[in-house]
């Protein structure tokens, strides 16, 4: 159960619905829908005229080539609004994904704590420090062909934890939700890499004097039981917004 | 209470419940000790207040052979299993008894690639109607738990999940993986898969999983999906990656299960399994066990169950479990590439799957008949029997000493189980449980085929390699009467049915089977001065049914302490007739039948004086008020039923 006692599903359902709604309304404020209307009764008449004419080759040739044109002028019509909502519907998918993309660890099954080192000396100096409630349960892997160390750890308890990777005298935590619900999750925590950072992690960048490039958590990702199909929550947001906007066209006579 | 579930194909309004365990191997001598020893409480009380007997096990007494004459009612002559392995008499081709698992039989070439015109398919090779079925026909609400010789399930309204004889993604019994840098490993196949070479480079591995043969691609070689491995320098520890899962093993730990998809055709066909791994060593030498590729119950890529969606309700409420037949990891143990400890956990895991499933199952089982099926018994004790025997060949007292209670903790494993179902029963259940057969020390290997070859039954061509690895390799078929082939089977050469037959059905071959049966009889073991072999059935004699005489013609029943050598059973001739059993399979049931009885125990009185396989199927029925189907030969171990009481 996601917050207020709503299921994931539903979450994904009401935000869907929402989007499919304000799409189509900014759609027609910051559409020509005169233009687009009559780019459309141009696509559709040079459609006909391909039936009507068929055996006449020089008006389907020419039907053909004003079908292409009206086509790139639509496109063109419809391109101008998606600028409007690209940038705030990828700022809100990114961080719907905190929520919704990963699921919180479990308590008593083990995951992975993976830490990326600047470079290969660092490696065996390398140590993970936990808090109460979590422990290793296998020696840490040194993987020296990736300068990588990863660390096996199971919770005894569900809970919000800090663990800290230490690096020569330099200490650097990552946040580890154990628990169940839709918090806010950040699979790694990384040095630099700002697009990186803006689409993957939901915390503080590393210092960019840190020996360590890259902290991360192996969350599992969630799945979302809907209409007898799991699926990953982008792509049922996806579909259901995409069906809203169609739905609320219709119901609001809007052209698209 | 009036009888409720007359007519045929209506809904069923009867209250009554029947509860089966079928525990496979579970022995009667065993069980008695345990029982005196104060070890199984539950049976100890069961059997007081109801009723425990011995139960006939099947001719011979095998597995799928066994478990086929419950589902059916019928002996192998009416089902047609007469062996886990059967042979065709045109070709002496072998083949496993009781499924055929086959790709698409025609197919267009283009390039490396190929387009097959029409589905593989899976096919059950049992014959006549299980008891499940003719409950479905009288609307009796069933959920049938990994009967064997149920792969691929047969069509069923109740839930049904297929159990031993359904196959592992490669279409074989379990082929497991060992990936080793040791040099002085022969890589290639062993017995249950293959070694495969590797090399740590810069402290990585690079592999492949072995899936299923891809038909797509001309020659069909396997499909197979890289992974790797990254073991620390220094500790015993490594990463493990496939498909963009990753998980950290330390020596001698087993991974959860991973799910692997094979690709097939690229974008478009894939088959999905699953697989567990094994980090037996990361230091000084590599070896890395992955288990046999199992279909994944989520999603099969052969039916398994009835209806399709049912194992992956399983999965949903158990989590996943070994869909493979045999699941224990007993040839990994055979081969070498586990030790006991490792087998154990392994074997351990392998019920606890079971028992998860047994307590997410049991509690929704509200009316009709719920069967559910243990393997552990019967594979640990063949592969435990060693540890716990001071006469066998291969009894080694520290070894006993770590795991000789191996046998014991899987029977009161199954007491428990019984302790979750006895506080459910009420007046209108009836509890029955049964074994297949019972079990037996296996210490010396008869090797039949050697033994006809050394009396002038079989006659090799001249020139011709003994020792053979394929089956019957260099028989001169025109100067043989007889062979061997499966565990308990004899078959003469006969003209008309073999292809090179030679012997003339009728008086002569009678005649030639009262000889070998004498001699056969008189076999003795000079080591240990007991006779080899105590009885020899005839098929004519033994089996009714329109099978009758498909199988062998001679079933070989060994001494308690024998069974058939290991590469007799494929057609081989070892250089000895007897020798000493060396492999960790220390325990078997192969043999004279009467020997290895199986138990029955039921919290109603049995008043079958020698109840059988073949009379489960009519007491099940009759307990619902349904006459036996047809061909059924036994009948209710219970004088009359509840429903008609």
């Amino acid at each position: 159960m996601g917050s207020l006692g709503f299921t994931p599903s539903l979450i994904v359902v009401g935000i869907s619905l929402v989007i499919g709604l304000v799409m189509v309304v900014v759609f027609r404020y910051t559409s020509d829908q005169k233009a687009i209307r009559v780019a459309k009764d141009h696509l559709k008449a040079h459609l006909l005229a391909l039936r009507l004419f068929q055996d006449q080759i020089p008006v389907v040739l020419r039907s053909y080539g004003r079908i292409l044109l009206a086509t790139g002028r639509y496109l063109r019509l419809a391109f101008m609004p998606l600028l409007f909502v690209i940038v705030p519907l990828t700022f809100l998918i990114v961080q719907l994904d905190r929520y919704l993309g990963l699921t919180p660890l479990e308590a008593g099954h083990p995951f992975l704590v993976s830490a990326r080192v600047a470079d290969a000396t660092t490696l065996n100096e390398a140590s993970l420090q936990l808090p109460d409630g979590l422990v290793t349960t296998a020696p840490a892997v040194h993987v020296p062909a990736e300068n990588e160390i990863v660390w096996r750890v199971v919770a005894s308890r569900e809970g919000d934890y800090e663990v800290n990777v230490q690096a020569s005298a330099q200490t650097f935590s990552k946040r580890v939700v154990v628990g169940s619900g839709l918090p806010r999750l950040s699979p790694v925590r990384l040095r630099g890499r700002f697009w990186e950072r803006l689409f993957y992690s939901a915390e503080a960048a590393l210092p960019k004097n840190s020996l360590i490039e890259a902290i991360s958590v192996q969350y599992p990702a969630r799945d979302i039981a809907f209409a007898g199909f799991e699926w990953n929550w982008i792509w049922l947001f996806f579909v259901l917004s995409l069906a809203a906007g169609f739905l609320f066209k219709s119901i609001l006579g809007i052209e698209i | 209470m009036l009888p409720s579930c007359r007519s045929a194909r209506s809904e069923w309004k009867g209250d009554q419940r029947l509860i089966i365990l079928g525990i496979d191997g579970m022995d009667p001598q065993l069980l008695r000790q345990f029982m005196r020893e104060g070890k199984m409480p539950n049976f100890a009380k069961l059997a007081a207040q109801g009723d425990f007997r011995e139960l006939t096990t099947s001719i011979p007494p095998q597995s799928p052979v066994a478990w086929s004459n419950l589902i059916t009612g019928m002996n192998a002559g009416g089902h047609g299993i007469f062996d886990f392995i059967h042979r065709d008499p045109k070709t002496l081709g072998l083949y496993f008894s009781a499924s055929r698992v086959e790709g698409p039989k025609h197919a267009i070439h283009l390039g490396r690639w190929m387009i097959p015109l029409g589905g593989g398919s899976a096919e059950q090779l049992r014959k006549g109607e299980a008891f499940w079925q003719i409950l479905d026909q009288h609307g009796i609400p069933n959920t049938i738990f990994r009967i064997p010789s149920n792969f691929p399930p047969v069509p069923a309204k109740g839930e049904t999940l297929s159990g031993m004889g359904t196959p592992d993604l490669r279409g074989t019994y379990g082929t497991f993986s060992f990936y080793t840098d040791d040099p002085t490993a022969a890589p290639g196949a062993v017995e249950g898969g293959q070694i495969i070479p590797v090399q740590v480079e810069n402290s990585r591995v690079v592999a492949s999983l072995i899936g299923p043969d891809n038909t797509f691609k001309n020659g069909s070689p396997p499909a197979t999906e890289p992974f790797s491995v990254s073991v620390d320098p220094l500790e015993p520890a490594a990463k493990v990656a496939v498909q963009g899962q990753e998980f950290v093993l330390g020596e001698g730990e087993w991974s959860n299960w991973v799910r692997v998809e094979f690709q097939l055709i690229p974008f478009f066909g894939n088959v999905k399994g699953m697989c567990r791994f094994y980090l037996k060593q990361a230091h000084p030498r590599f070896q890395l066990y992955v288990s046999p590729i199992n279909m994944d119950p989520a999603n099969p890529a052969l039916p398994i169950s009835t209806p399709s969606s049912y194992s992956r309700l399983l999965t949903d409420e158990a989590g996943e479990f070994h869909t493979q037949g045999i699941a224990e990891a007993t040839k990994a143990l055979s081969d070498g590439m586990l030790d006991d400890k490792e087998y154990l956990e392994q074997a351990r895991t392998v019920l606890a799957e079971h028992r998860r499933i047994f307590d997410a199952e049991f509690p929704k089982f509200k009316q009709g008949i719920f069967f559910f099926y243990f393997s552990s018994l019967d594979l640990n004790s063949h592969m435990f029997w060693r540890l716990m025997d001071p006469k066998h060949p291969e009894y080694d007292a520290a070894l006993a000493a770590q795991n000789g209670s191996a046998i014991e903790s899987f029977y009161e494993q199954m007491d428990q189980v019984l302790g979750e179902v006895l506080p459910k029963l009420d007046s209108r259940t009836t509890l029955l449980v049964l074994s297949d057969h019972g079990f037996a020390p296996y210490n010396r290997s008869f090797n039949l085929n050697t033994w006809l070859l050394n009396n002038g039954y079989i006659k090799l061509k001249r020139d011709a390699n003994p020792d053979s690895n394929e089956p019957l390799a260099n028989v001169d078929w025109s100067q043989t009467r007889a062979y061997g082939l499966g565990l308990n089977g004899l078959y003469i050469n006969l003209r008309g049915r073999e292809s090179n037959g030679i012997v003339e059905p009728g008086a002569k071959a009678d005649s030639l089977m009262a000889e070998i049966r004498g001699k056969l009889l008189a076999v003795r073991d000079a080591k240990a001065n007991l006779p080899v072999i105590t009885r020899v059935d005839l098929a004519s004699e033994a089996y009714q049914g329109p099978y009758a005489r498909s199988g062998p013609d001679m079933l070989v029943g060994y001494n308690r302490g024998y069974r058939a050598g290991w590469k007799t059973i494929l057609g081989g001739f070892p250089p000895e007739e007897l020798e000493d059993n060396t492999n960790p399979w220390s325990g078997d049931h192969c043999m004279d039948y009467t020997l290895v009885p199986g138990v029955l125990l039921s919290n109603r009185k049995i008043f079958a004086e020698t109840p059988a396989l073949t009379d489960i199927a009519p007491t099940i029925l009759a307990e619902f008020g349904i006459a036996k189907g047809k061909g059924m030969i036994g009948q209710s171990v219970f004088r009359s039923s509840r429903a008609t009481r």
